[in-house]
C-alpha cells in the first residue's frame, strides 16, 4: 500500500484499518466466548478465570505446547497439567496460563490466541487483568473496562462497568489488544484495581463478579472469599516471577525522556 | 485436541523464584517490594494470616527484620509431603543514609507498610 503524506511518498507494507468500519453484529450469549487468563498485576487473572475453570466445571480439552519452554509441568493431585491449557463448557471456551509472558511470548501467545478463534470460530474475547492502585480506596476496589470495538461498549454501560479512559497498558494485555482490534474478533478488558506487587485474591473478586453478570451466569464467591489468606500465600512464588517479568517489559518501554 | 503446530515460542528467560522458605524451622518467607520516593523509602510486606499484634519488626544498623506469627498454622503440601508453617521472617537491607528515628509502620488488610525517612545531607552550592 502506498501512503502520499503531504508531497512526500511512502512505500510501506502496511493498511490502515478503522475497526469502526469492520461490521459486526450484536453478540449473544449463545456465541462462542474465550475467556483469557494469564498473570499480570495480583494476579486478578489468575483468580479470577481459574474460579471460574473450577466453578463452572470446565473441562480440559487441550494444552499449548510452548517448544523452547524449559520442560515446565504442573502436578495436581497426581495430574499433570501444561501450564497453558484450554477448557470449553457449551459456548465458552477459557485459555489460562500458569507462567507469566515476556513482551516476546506475549506477541506469540496473541497470535496463538487469535489462530484458535478463527479455528473454532470464536465471536468474542474477554481478559481480565489487574490495574495498579497503591492507594486503594475504602470503598473497596473499582472495575474498568476497555473494548477493541464499538460493539461491546453496550457490555460496559449495561453492566454499570466504568471504561477505562487514560494510561498505558503493555505486555500481553496489549499485544493481545494490538492484534485482535484489526479483526473482526472484538475484545473487552476488565481492569480490576489491585495490589501492583502482591497476589490479591480480594480485588479479583470483583472481576469475577463483573464477568458472571456479563456471561449472565451465576457464581457464588464464597468460597474464594474464605481462600484469600491462604490464596495470597500459596500464590507467592508466581507473584515475584510475574513481577520480574513485569519489570523486564518496563525497561524496554519508552526512555525517559519521553514519559 | 493438538495446537503443536500453532504455537512457535523462540526465546525464554525464565526462572523460577524461590523465596527460601525454612521447611524445618516451619518459617515462610513473606513477599516485599522497597520503593523510592522523593524523601523516604516504602517497604512493604505481604502478611496475610497475621494479626497486627504479632508482628515484630527490629531495625539494627541498616537491615530492618521482622517476625510475624500465623493466627493459625498454614499447610502445604512440598515433594509430597505435608509441611507446616508458624511464622513469616524475612531480613532487608536497606539503602544508606535512613533516619530510623523518623520510620514509621501500618498494618492494613494483612500488608505491613513501613515508611523509612531519607537523611538529607549534603551543602547548597551558590548560583552566580
Amino acid at each position: 500500500m502506498i501512503i502520499m503524506l503531504e508531497n512526500l511518498r511512502f512505500s510501506f507494507n502496511c493498511k490502515i484499518i478503522k475497526n469502526n468500519d469492520l461490521k459486526l453484529t450484536k453478540i449473544g450469549p449463545q456465541e462462542k466466548t474465550l475467556l483469557v487468563g494469564f498473570p499480570s498485576n495480583g494476579l486478578i487473572g489468575t483468580f479470577s478465570i481459574s474460579y471460574l475453570i473450577h466453578h463452572l466445571k470446565m473441562k480440559c480439552i487441550g494444552d499449548v505446547e510452548v517448544p523452547y519452554l524449559p520442560s515446565t509441568l504442573f502436578v495436581e493431585e497426581g495430574e499433570i497439567l501444561a501450564p497453558i491449557r484450554i477448557y470449553n463448557k457449551n459456548n465458552l471456551f477459557v485459555i489460562i496460563s500458569d507462567v507469566p509472558f515476556d513482551q516476546y511470548l506475549a506477541e506469540k501467545f496473541a497470535i496463538a490466541v487469535h489462530a484458535f478463534c478463527k479455528d473454532h470460530a470464536i465471536k468474542k474475547i474477554m481478559l481480565v487483568s489487574g490495574m495498579e492502585s497503591v492507594n486503594q480506596k475504602e470503598d473497596g476496589p473499582k472495575i474498568y473496562g476497555l473494548v477493541t470495538h464499538p460493539i461491546l461498549e453496550s457490555e460496559l454501560y449495561d453492566n454499570q462497568i466504568s471504561k477505562f479512559l487514560n494510561g498505558s497498558i503493555f505486555g500481553t494485555d496489549a499485544a493481545i489488544i494490538s492484534v485482535f482490534r484489526k479483526t473482526n474478533i472484538p475484545v473487552m478488558v476488565l481492569y480490576a484495581e489491585c495490589h501492583p506487587f502482591f497476589p490479591d485474591p480480594e480485588a479479583s473478586i470483583i472481576a469475577i463478579v463483573a464477568l458472571a453478570k456479563i456471561l449472565d451466569i451465576k457464581i457464588d464467591i464464597k468460597d474464594i472469599q474464605n481462600k484469600i489468606d491462604t490464596l495470597r500465600i500459596q500464590h507467592r512464588n508466581l507473584m515475584e516471577e510475574t513481577l520480574r517479568t513485569l519489570q523486564q517489559e518496563k525497561k524496554t518501554k519508552a526512555p525517559q525522556i519521553y514519559r | 485436541m493438538n495446537n503443536h503446530d500453532k504455537f512457535e515460542f523462540g526465546m525464554t528467560s525464565y526462572m523460577i523464584g524461590s523465596l527460601f522458605d525454612d521447611m524445618e524451622q516451619r518459617i515462610l518467607s513473606p513477599l516485599s517490594y522497597l520503593r523510592e520516593f522523593d524523601n523516604y523509602w516504602m517497604l512493604e510486606f505481604d502478611l496475610p494470616l497475621v494479626n497486627k499484634k504479632d508482628i515484630k519488626v527490629i531495625f539494627d544498623e541498616n537491615i530492618i527484620s521482622i517476625k510475624a506469627k500465623l493466627k493459625e498454622e498454614y499447610s502445604e503440601k512440598k515433594l509430597g509431603n505435608i509441611t507446616k508453617f508458624e511464622y513469616f521472617k524475612k531480613s532487608i537491607s536497606l539503602p544508606k543514609r535512613i533516619d530510623v528515628n523518623k520510620t514509621t509502620a501500618k498494618f492494613k488488610k494483612g500488608r505491613l507498610e513501613i515508611k523509612i525517612q531519607k537523611k538529607i545531607v549534603g551543602h547548597s552550592i551558590k548560583i552566580n
